[in-house]
């Protein structure tokens, strides 16, 4: 029989799954970044490094580097998407898909810091500025080293339905290793939950694909830059199916 | 200068396996990378050295080079030439074009490889790949030099048409195995026994360059040749469609019946 003072054993505690060190434990992780192909690096090699520089005084910095990264890298993959029909899409292609991704973030952001207070998170404002930029160049990046393909498959098709599969296919390829660099970073913030981050990503994921019908046409020809007639993604696709 | 018998033995003993070591001969090297030495691949990918990458470029060259002129040299003299340049141009610019995201993909997946080094490895297995190639060619060629001519007057039954497709497709997916096979080992060299990043890597490379392989090859069709078509080394409509975009489209097509 047990004591009447003394509480129940617990049960022998189960090894937990591995916690990553706190930010800033490699001194690998407080070498600053100091331009964008020194950001460009650190975001695929040392994504601990751009999250413990977040936190640091010069965060600025790092979120302009990689807010740069970010337009410069989409303009160039909607260069690639433009090639698909030529003409004027040379141009309003990039200009589109740098505009939505940078609309898309910005509309997003607000909602992710609130979720993120909500959640318990101790991140600063800036902070998660820097992590949504993250995931931008993050994916941008990403996009670059898919532009080969895309551009051999743009080339070698007229079928504007299986063009934007290949892109969304990649985009989301893109987005997945994106969106695991925000969660990483959120995993640092002791934040309680991760429902108001599960939630933002699937916010953020619809709101990227409107974006598809919202800009209309990425890939084929219009008289318009924009469309007049408003549209969700789910009926402009399955308008492009028939 | 008169060097002593004992001088002589002692520089046999210690400079001569030391250079071995460092700066092996060809063909040593050649029979290295085939048996897949993980520590020896493991320090040239370290090294950095660029001849060696040359020197992988032209076994491919050489290797894929002669398995595709035996392909071709079914259909006519003209189509092995052809064949002989496309083949090793599908490998080496499915390497290039996806140096880029392989690069990227590594240290995101748990290899913190460098955009050459990640080529490298990449380059290494297809070299295995195109010497398994190489070395089956005299092969092909003997199996091509016993079937009835691929001429516009073929007029055996399509059995050895297709014995002949389906002789290449083994061959090709054998050497593609066991160059990755010996990617693997070297990737799993490189993670410090970290198999399951290891494995990541080798399937998101796998599935890159199985991607981007595929559609250079319809690109670049034909191969084997048919008998009813020109002698051609690009076919007239090479960019039209493609392998995935036809099983795409027959998706879309289910969707719509379905739905409709």
């Amino acid at each position: 029989m047990n004591e009447p003072n003394q509480p129940p054993k617990l049960p022998p505690q189960m090894p937990t799954a591995k916690t990553p060190p706190p930010l800033g434990d490699d001194p690998a992780e407080r070498v600053a970044i100091t331009g964008v192909v020194s950001a460009v690096e650190s975001i695929l090699r040392q994504p601990r490094r751009v999250m413990f520089q977040l936190r640091e005084p010069g965060a600025g910095k790092v979120i302009t580097a990689l807010v740069l990264i970010a337009v410069v890298c989409s303009l160039i993959y909607g260069v690639i998407v433009g090639s698909f029909s030529g003409g004027d899409q040379w141009w309003a292609a990039p200009v589109k898909t740098c505009a939505g991704l940078l609309i898309a973030a910005v509309i997003c952001l607000p909602r992710l810091y609130i979720f993120a207070s909500l959640s318990g998170s101790q991140a600063r404002l800036l902070e998660i500025v820097g992590l949504v930029a993250g995931l931008l160049a993050l994916m941008t990046v990403l996009l670059i080293g898919f532009a080969p393909v895309a551009w051999l498959f743009s080339q070698s098709t007229e079928s504007i339905v299986w063009m934007g599969f290949l892109h969304l296919l990649f985009c989301f390829i893109a987005t997945a290793f994106g969106l695991r660099f925000m969660n990483a970073g959120f995993a640092q913030s002791q934040a309680k939950s991760n429902a108001g981050f599960n939630t933002w990503v699937i916010i953020f994921l619809l709101v990227l694909l409107q974006m598809t019908a919202a800009l209309r046409p990425l890939l084929g020809t219009s008289p318009h830059f924009l469309p007049v007639e408003k549209k969700f993604f789910m009926s402009h696709w399955f308008d492009c199916m028939k | 200068m008169n060097i002593a018998p004992g001088n002589v033995s002692a520089m046999m003993t210690t400079k001569a396996p030391m250079t071995a070591i460092n700066n092996p001969p060809a063909a040593r090297q050649f029979q290295t990378l085939l048996r897949g030495e993980a520590d020896a691949l493991h320090g040239w990918l370290h090294a950095g050295d660029a001849t060696r990458m040359l020197r992988d470029g032209a076994v491919i060259a050489v290797g894929a080079g002669l398995y595709g002129a035996a392909m071709g040299w079914w259909r006519a003299p003209e189509q092995a030439l052809f064949v002989a340049i496309k083949f090793p141009l599908i490998i080496l610019l499915t390497t290039l074009g996806n140096a880029l995201l392989n690069a990227m993909l590594a240290p995101l997946l748990g290899l913190n490889l460098t955009v050459r080094q990640s080529v490298h490895a990449v380059l290494m297995s297809f070299t295995i790949s195109a010497a398994i190639l190489g070395a089956f060619a005299p092969l092909t060629a003997f199996m091509v030099w016993n079937a009835p001519p691929l001429t516009e007057h073929f007029a055996s039954s399509r059995t050895t048409y297709s014995s002949i497709q389906l002789a290449h497709v083994v061959i090709i997916a054998f050497a593609g195995i066991a160059g990755n096979a010996r990617l693997f080992q070297l990737l799993q060299r490189l993670a410090d026994g970290n198999r399951r990043g290891a494995r990541r890597v080798m399937f998101a490379w796998l599935a890159g360059n199985l991607f981007l392989g595929s559609q250079l090859s319809w690109v670049l069709r034909p191969f084997i040749g048919s008998p009813h078509l020109p002698v051609q080394f690009f076919r007239a409509h090479a960019m039209a469609g493609g392998f995935f975009e036809s099983v795409f489209n027959s998706f879309v097509y289910l969707f719509k019946l379905i739905f409709s």
